[in-house]
């Protein structure tokens, strides 16, 4: 039997500082036994944000021109190095409790294979390249990266980036991941087609179902909320 | 004192890097609270104190990366005597025990089995081992004529207890008859009792034991316990054949050109993409499109529905030295040939390594099985439950065969299925294996390869 999970999609792009905040608030209660496990799915306006491992000469873009072009930089609490979240892009922040002994190794390819389960109902064939890095990748293109940090050593938080119909551009203003020599792609430049955050969300949505073995249920409204105050932000 | 850990965050990930001492050598901690953030590959967390107590001492620098199970902190407990009970760290390095997956027999899929239960104790650290009680006489001591051995079965003598006298101590026909003659019997008992087998503590509630029973062991006979892998693998073949109502088809398929393709290209490939290439994933490749077309194949029966998978997740039954397991490529149908090479490599290596995550074993929506390598030309699989079906892909041989009213010498290969009938019929099972067949006499293959 799945287990009953939340499933959250705050609409339109949601500010990154917010959702920040309230992801890390959901994960304290999950991590508090309040809440069920949790997938947020969303949109953000363009923002670089930098992992514990990301380097300062990796953003490549003075923070004037980040700025000039609509965009912010946020240092945050996940592993790995740069990366940009922007419009077109579906992020998913599991909330998961990995209980007393987890495996944190194990989940990331969980979350890999949510990712390449659910492009290959879009038809996209994409692959993991374990001997580069964490993520899902065509070829030498990364088209969905992966970060996670766990609270208290067992609660996810952070999670997953998979570009639909992305603006690559922005890449170009940092080093994405950390891989100079690696290329980022997106699900509408693979296909050759646009392909919009909407048409992905629900075989994400799937793909996450089967592999982590939940049932979703919608969350609160005062839950989803909390995700679209302005007061919120941290 | 209460030693902390650098954890245990998953079995892939053996070493991580301490970024930040929370707290210091005199801070006092509650139960829960933060004392350090560490940073794996990708994954970052905080550390969180499993007593309340001051910071006594701390052993490693900020920056400094070290393999997991390394104590890093000393924590002095809260008014608590040395004697207080073990703390529990995060994770403590031995925890590969609580990290084993559950109990196979309520596994619902696959044929389970687990990376990370510890390697199966070897037969020889076993007792139940008739020899053992006997002295040894040299390795040459188990050479005996079969006359020697119908003599003793016939007089109901135990070998083991029998002087010989021949060529390193081998027993002769000699030796046998002067027992006999001498109206002797030999004291041995025929029955030892079997011990059961240590299986520690990853062990799930084993079946009650029959190991507790005396067992009956011939002349010559031994026992040797089941490692508990192999008692997984002996529940879940009889409960799938207890539970499904298995038929067999085979096709023959003419792999002709697949074969010529591999000889010309395999260096290539191999170079390329570092795996090497075989047969098996343009045979995965062929069958996953089949169950696409056919997806009454790619089910499951859940009651009275049959579920039908849209993913296809591919099992692929690989043999190690602790028996059989099915690691699992999950999302298969969204890869190439490569990338289903890549998977099989990766998964066989870690399977055969141990290394596999519970998770890796599990969710298989159809099986491939490959005996050929050791010659087999046809096999009856059993189903790997809940699966409706399982193929197999035996060895490709030259046969004579008749192409276009000629006989001709054509590489060829017998591919079969066990299928479950009660969830589909002869007709659609021989339909799913014509296009297996199909895809695999007619696809370019070389246009797959990435070359």
């Amino acid at each position: 039997m799945p287990r009953a999970a939340w499933l959250l999609r705050p609409p339109g792009p949601v500010p990154y500082d917010a959702a920040n905040a309230a992801m890390h608030r959901l994960a304290e209660r999950r991590l508090a036994g309040e809440i069920p496990d949790t997938l947020i799915l969303l949109e953000h306006p363009p923002v670089f944000t930098a992992g514990r491992r990301a380097k300062d000469d990796e953003l490549l873009w003075d923070p004037a021109s980040v700025q000039a072009r609509g965009g912010i930089v946020r240092k945050i609490d996940r592993g790995g190095s740069f990366t940009f979240h922007g419009p077109g892009q579906l992020v998913g922040y599991p909330i998961i409790d990995l209980g007393t002994t987890p495996d944190a190794g194990g989940y990331l390819r969980r979350l890999e294979d949510v990712v390449i389960g659910a492009c290959a109902e879009l038809g996209v064939s994409v692959d993991r390249r374990a001997e580069v890095q964490t993520g899902v990748w065509h070829g030498d293109d990364k088209v969905c990266a992966i970060g996670v940090r766990l609270l208290r050593a067992r609660v996810t938080l952070h999670g997953f980036a998979l570009n639909c119909d992305t603006d690559l551009s922005w890449f170009a203003g940092i080093v994405a991941c950390g891989l100079p020599d690696r290329g980022v792609t997106s699900l509408s430049e693979l296909t050759g087609r646009a392909i919009r955050v909407e048409a992905v969300r629900p075989s994400v949505e799937r793909a996450f179902a089967s592999r982590f073995d939940v049932a979703f249920e919608d969350a609160p409204d005062e839950i989803v909320e909390a995700f679209t105050v302005a007061a919120d932000v941290a | 004192m209460t030693s902390i850990q650098m954890p245990q965050l998953g079995e892939t990930i053996v070493e991580g890097t301490i970024l930040k001492w929370l707290k210091h050598e005199g801070d006092a901690v509650v139960r829960d609270e933060a004392l350090f953030e560490i940073s794996t590959d990708k994954v970052d967390t905080e550390v969180p104190s499993p007593v309340a107590g001051t910071v006594t001492k701390i052993l490693v620098d900020e920056g400094a990366t070290v393999p997991v199970g390394t104590i890093v902190m000393e924590v002095a407990e809260e008014g608590a005597p040395a004697v207080a009970a073990a703390p529990v760290a995060p994770a403590p390095a031995g925890a590969a025990a609580a990290d084993a997956p559950p109990a196979p027999a309520a596994e619902p899929v696959g044929v389970v089995v687990a990376s990370s239960i510890p390697a199966p104790a070897a037969p020889v650290s076993q007792p139940a081992h008739v020899a053992a009680s006997v002295p040894d006489r040299g390795p040459r001591s188990q050479i005996l004529s079969p006359l020697v051995r119908r003599l003793a079965r016939e007089h109901s003598l135990d070998l083991g207890q029998i002087a010989g006298t021949g060529t390193g101590g081998r027993i002769t026909k000699n030796d046998v008859l002067a027992v006999i003659a001498s109206g002797g019997t030999t004291a041995a008992p025929a029955v030892v009792t079997a011990t059961a087998p240590d299986l520690g503590t990853a062990e799930p509630a084993a079946p009650p034991a029959a190991a507790a029973q005396p067992i009956q062991l011939g002349v010559g006979d031994e026992a040797v316990p089941m490692t508990h892998i192999r008692r997984a693998i002996a529940e879940h073949m009889l409960a799938s054949t207890q539970a499904t109502a298995r038929a067999w088809t085979l096709v023959e398929v003419n792999v002709d050109h697949l074969v010529r393709l591999r000889e010309r290209v395999k260096d290539d490939f191999e170079r390329k993409h570092g795996v090497k290439l075989t047969y098996l994933p343009m045979v995965v490749r062929a069958t996953v499109d089949a169950l696409q077309a056919f997806p009454d194949v790619n089910a499951r029966l859940d009651g009275e529905n049959i579920v039908r998978h849209r993913l296809v997740n591919m099992g692929i039954a690989v043999s190690y030295d602790a028996g059989l397991i099915v690691p699992v490529i999950k999302g298969v149908d969204g890869m190439n040939t490569v990338g289903v090479a890549r998977a099989i490599a990766d998964l066989a290596a870690r399977a055969r390594a141990h290394q596999l995550t519970p998770d890796e074993v599990q969710g298989a929506t159809f099986t491939i099985t490959n005996p050929g390598p050791y010659g087999s030309v046809a096999s009856v699989p059993i189903i790997n439950q809940p699966n409706v079906g399982i193929l197999s892909f035996d060895a490709i041989v030259k046969r004579a065969v008749v192409v276009d009213d000629a006989i001709a010498i054509r590489s060829m290969v017998n591919i079969s299925m066990s299928w479950d009938h009660r969830v589909i019929d002869g007709e659609l099972a021989t339909r799913f294996l014509a296009r297996v067949r199909q895809n695999l006499e007619t696809w370019d293959f070389a246009e797959d390869l990435g070359l």
